[in-house]
């Protein structure tokens, strides 16, 4: 037995070296469900809810599954729309045909038929003037800004003449509901996989699709919150005896805030009434304010809004800059009561959540807030605010009030004066505009307040075709990095910027704009003109746009840290939507420093060891060597008032209501879903195969006896021998 | 694989084992808890063919080392369990209120067979089942849509092959008859290298062979059981 055992052995060692032998791909690892399925990265749209309403897109909770069709043309939407063979289909659009109409067909008419949307990059070298991607509605933020009487609509935009809105190239399905789930697809290699994925299994034989296995995607994206924000936030408030569930956050963030002077230090009451005694009924602030955020449909794949915010941003900066050049000895000012406060509000995509905030804190005298150990503002503090609004042309602006009052007016002149000196050779035409024809920026938060507050708007006309959407970038902008490598913190002559940059870079646009701004500021704060050769810095302005647009791994951001704070930061652009408390608010954390950096006056030969108490701040620098500046910036919460104000009326409109819904997973992957002829297929043989087996075995069972009847040569029925060798 | 394909793979695999079990097993208490005894014996055996494959690393790759150990393996337990049986044959006696499990030897060897058949069919099954948890079937990067199909009908064939033998195994060592040891043990090495070449798709070239060895090992346990072709033809002929 043993011998036999033995050779059985060797005998089956030898077939198996041969089977292995024969079969050396035999050896597979791979889990089956990777043979099946192939994830694949999509910037997905998720759902935002306001006060009254739900926005975005939510899959099924399993998540949704569809065949791919690749629509190119109307005929094939047409047959995703009239009962195609082989539903639910995912239709995979080009973003030249994700339009508005194509869309709401699809949710309209599709029904049951489309449970996905897929979109692909097809502006790869986009140049034509006819191609536009925007899902911002026509008049941004239409139902916050300034009222008409008895209405809850804006009367600064009217979406019914599409020649005067902020955003006429607006499709507006960012503030649509979809009953599917949309995914942009951002890379090309996925983009490849997929269409040759339809050619292969599902682009040809269509009126048979039903019959064969089809090329199918399924994308995950459940969305924990619905209805409104009203309902969700009442959700997640609700405490039962075991744990809260959050099913949605408001969107927040940060305004960063930097004074052109230091203030000065008080120790602030925490107590409200006490606290208005505090005020400085002398102290005049100029507030030159702007947005820090954009927005895009895709979570994952928003765009870095390089004309839509940024410009006005990189103005903001550069102008605040300049000034702290230029004044930097408070002895300079005809009154030294006036300081400029830079602003820069976040969240202003999504009904100025930023400035509405900033209203509120000034109403509640909790700007800035008692930690700054800086007494609070009022609105008679503010002698005027200048805004900063979207500059797609930078050579035509406007100059926006609501009616005229005698600071605008100065300012207008000024500007006019500087715009059109010889000298400088900028050539910038600035207009007056009076009226309610006023652009969607943070000033109209003030203004909705008090029609009569002083607030005027810098604005240029909209002519961005992908307004906060994913091309917003630096092609949009037609911005090169010129990285010149020169000290980018000093101020630069026309002769030296004309050297590096040519007139027609948005370098020097910008720097044009700023330079106008920041002059007319500088007289009416010293009160004399300026006549001086030194101008914003276009090196400055190209390291920030390169910051914002291309790489946060960038010599300003480094500059504005500690020394040797990172070795490497993230190849990508900060991502400028404003996002939930939980997120990483990058663009906030960056503005911050920037604005410390920036606007800081240094104090030469300070030590390290001398410089660690705010307001002092140790940098880097320029030259990473380490440097002490005074900062004067800070930070104030860009939260809703909506909620924090008890009780909150969530219909009534006054302030902002936007929420993001949570969700457990983004994911998307791509595969074959078995034909239905298959499946039925398979059950019916698996049901026979049961009844069958049942049947006979009963019968076998039943008639065993006689089946069985003769023991045979070799049973053992008797009692049994003992068992032999072992 | 969805929900139809799962039923429909889930009851091809299982369906004759189930309507064996209701039938022969779940009415005799004594049989239910042979039949547990029997599943827990083939789990021994993986756990020990499992922990020679961890042990030899350069070989893990190779499944057909780790196929062949695991056929020796669950043989060798299945001698354990007769043997056990064997010994234990006098106090089963005395417990069992079923007396056809004494009488008749076949009977012990065929609820035995069904304890390995049924958790082995579950292993090489379930495995595929749980991941396949999703709307998708094979096919993207290779793989043929029949593949679960191929694999519900490869459980049958190995928990019908585990049942016959048992059958012929124990009744071999009863009358020691070597030649059906070995063929046991042979025919079981053989089905197991052929699912081999699963891995180059030739799933109707395995399937088929499996389903002749199965047929061929069917017979000879129902001749070694006592069936002739003369009871057969009674059997057919309802007499």
């Amino acid at each position: 037995m043993e011998l036999h055992g033995t050779q059985v052995v060797k005998y089956v060692l030898f077939v198996c070296v041969l089977l292995a032998l024969l079969s050396t791909s035999a050896v597979c690892g791979k889990r089956l469900h990777e043979k099946i399925y192939e994830s694949f990265f999509g910037g997905s749209c998720f759902r935002r809810l306001n006060g009254t309403h739900q926005t975005g897109c939510s899959s099924a909770e399993s998540g949704s599954v569809g065949a791919l069709h690749y629509v190119d043309d109307n005929n094939q939407l047409e047959f995703l729309l009239n009962s195609p063979p082989a539903p639910p289909y995912a239709a995979i659009l080009k973003s030249d045909f994700f339009t508005r109409p194509n869309m709401m067909r699809l949710k309209n008419e599709g029904g049951r038929n489309i449970t996905a949307v897929i979109v692909l990059n097809a502006f790869n070298n986009y140049t034509g003037d006819t191609v536009s991607f925007s899902h911002e509605l026509k008049c941004p933020n239409q139902f916050s800004g300034i009222l008409k009487p008895n209405s809850v609509e804006t009367s600064t935009c009217s979406a019914m003449r599409p020649e005067d809105t902020w955003n006429p190239w607006g499709s507006g399905l960012l503030h649509e509901d979809f009953p599917f789930p949309i995914i942009i697809i951002p890379d090309n290699e996925t983009v490849v996989r997929l269409i040759e994925c339809f050619k292969r299994f599902n682009s040809f034989d269509y009126e048979n699709q039903h019959l064969r296995s089809l090329c199918a995607v399924e994308i995950k994206s459940f969305m924990s919150a619905a209805v409104s924000t009203e309902v969700c936030w009442r959700r997640s408030n609700y405490i039962n005896n075991l744990a809260q569930t959050r099913y949605c956050d408001p969107l927040e963030g940060k305004n960063i805030y930097a004074t052109l002077f230091p203030r000065k230090i008080v120790d602030v009451e925490e107590e409200d009434d006490k606290r208005a005694a505090q005020v400085d009924r002398n102290e005049k602030f100029i507030m030159v304010t702007t947005r820090m955020d954009t927005t895009g449909m895709f979570e994952g794949v928003y765009g870095v809004g390089a004309m839509d915010s940024l410009t006005g941003y990189t103005i903001l900066v550069s102008v605040a800059h300049t000034l702290s050049r230029l004044l930097s000895d408070k002895k300079q000012l005809q009154n030294s009561n006036l300081n400029i406060l830079f602003m820069i509000f976040n969240g202003e995509s999504y009904d100025y959540i930023g400035s509405q905030r900033f209203v509120y804190d000034l109403e509640n005298l909790y700007f800035p807030k008692p930690s700054t150990h800086t007494a609070p503002i009022t609105f008679d503090n503010i002698e005027f605010i200048l805004d900063l609004g979207t500059f797609d042309d930078i050579t035509n602006i406007k100059l926006h009030t609501l009616s005229e009052f005698p600071q605008a007016k100065t300012l207008l002149t000024k500007l006019q004066k500087y715009g059109n000196t010889p000298k400088y050779d900028f050539n910038i035409n600035f207009q007056s505009s009076v009226g309610y024809q006023m652009p969607p920026t943070s000033a109209q938060s003030f203004l909705r307040k008090n029609l009569s507050f002083p607030a005027a708007i810098l604005n240029g006309p909209p002519k961005n075709r992908f307004y906060h959407s994913v091309y917003d970038d630096g092609a949009n902008l037609k911005y090169n990095y010129t990285n010149s490598s020169l000290d980018y913190t000093k101020l630069m002559g026309q002769n030296d910027a004309l050297k590096y940059f040519h007139s027609e870079d948005v370098q020097m646009k910008i720097r044009n704009v700023s330079a106008v701004i920041a002059m007319s500021l500088y007289e009416m704060l010293a009160g004399k003109e300026y006549i001086g050769e030194e101008l914003p810095s276009p090196v400055l302005i190209d390291e920030i746009l390169y910051c914002f647009i291309k790489s946060q791994n960038c010599p300003l951001f480094f500059a504005a840290s500690k020394p040797n704070s990172f070795t490497k930061l993230p190849l990508i652009a900060p991502n400028r939507y404003i996002s939930v408390n939980r997120d990483s608010q990058e663009a906030t954390i960056w503005t911050y420093r920037i604005m410390g950096y920036l606007l800081s006056q240094k104090i030469p030969n300070a030590s390290q060891e001398n410089c660690t108490q705010l307001p002092k701040y140790w940098f880097a620098g320029y030259n990473k060597k380490g440097e002490c500046g005074i900062t004067t910036q800070n930070f104030s919460l860009a939260l809703s008032p909506a909620f924090i104000i008890e009780n909150y009326n969530w219909s009534s409109g006054e302030y902002s209501t936007w929420s993001e819904s949570t969700w457990s997973s983004l994911s998307s992957r791509l595969f074959l879903r078995p034909s239905r002829t298959h499946e039925i297929i398979t059950f019916t043989t698996g049901i026979v195969v049961f009844f069958i087996s049942f049947c006979l075995i009963y019968i076998i069972s039943t008639r065993s006896e006689v089946l069985f009847e003769d023991p045979g040569p070799n049973a053992s029925t008797d009692a049994l021998n003992p068992p032999t060798a072992c | 694989m969805t929900l139809p394909e799962f039923f429909g793979c889930s009851m091809i695999a299982f369906g004759p084992p189930f309507a064996l079990f209701v039938f022969t097993i779940a009415r005799k208490p004594i049989r239910v808890i042979m039949v547990i005894m029997a599943a827990f014996f083939w789990l021994l055996s993986l756990l020990a063919s499992s922990l020679l494959w961890y042990a030899v690393v350069p070989l893990r790759g190779v499944l057909a080392f780790g196929a062949v150990f695991s056929v020796l393996f669950q043989e060798y337990f299945r001698y354990l369990l007769y043997l056990l049986l064997r010994k234990f044959e006098e106090g089963l006696e005395a417990v069992a209120d079923d007396r056809t499990l004494v009488d008749n030897k076949h009977v012990l060897a065929y609820v035995s067979g069904f304890g390995f058949g049924i958790i082995s069919a579950m292993f090489s099954l379930v495995n595929v089942l749980a991941d396949l948890t999703g709307p998708g079937t094979l096919g993207l990067n290779g793989g043929s849509e029949s593949f679960f199909t191929v694999s519900a009908a490869q459980a049958l064939s190995i928990c019908l092959l585990h049942i016959f033998w048992s059958v012929i195994f124990f009744n071999a060592f009863d009358t020691t008859n070597y030649i059906h040891v070995s063929y046991v043990v042979g025919s079981h090495l053989f089905v197991s290298l052929i699912t081999l070449l699963n891995a180059q798709q030739l799933y109707a070239a395995s399937l088929t062979i499996n389903f002749i060895v199965t047929v061929v090992s069917g017979i000879l346990a129902f001749s070694v059981a006592g069936g002739t072709v003369r009871s057969f033809k009674r059997f057919i002929s309802c007499q």
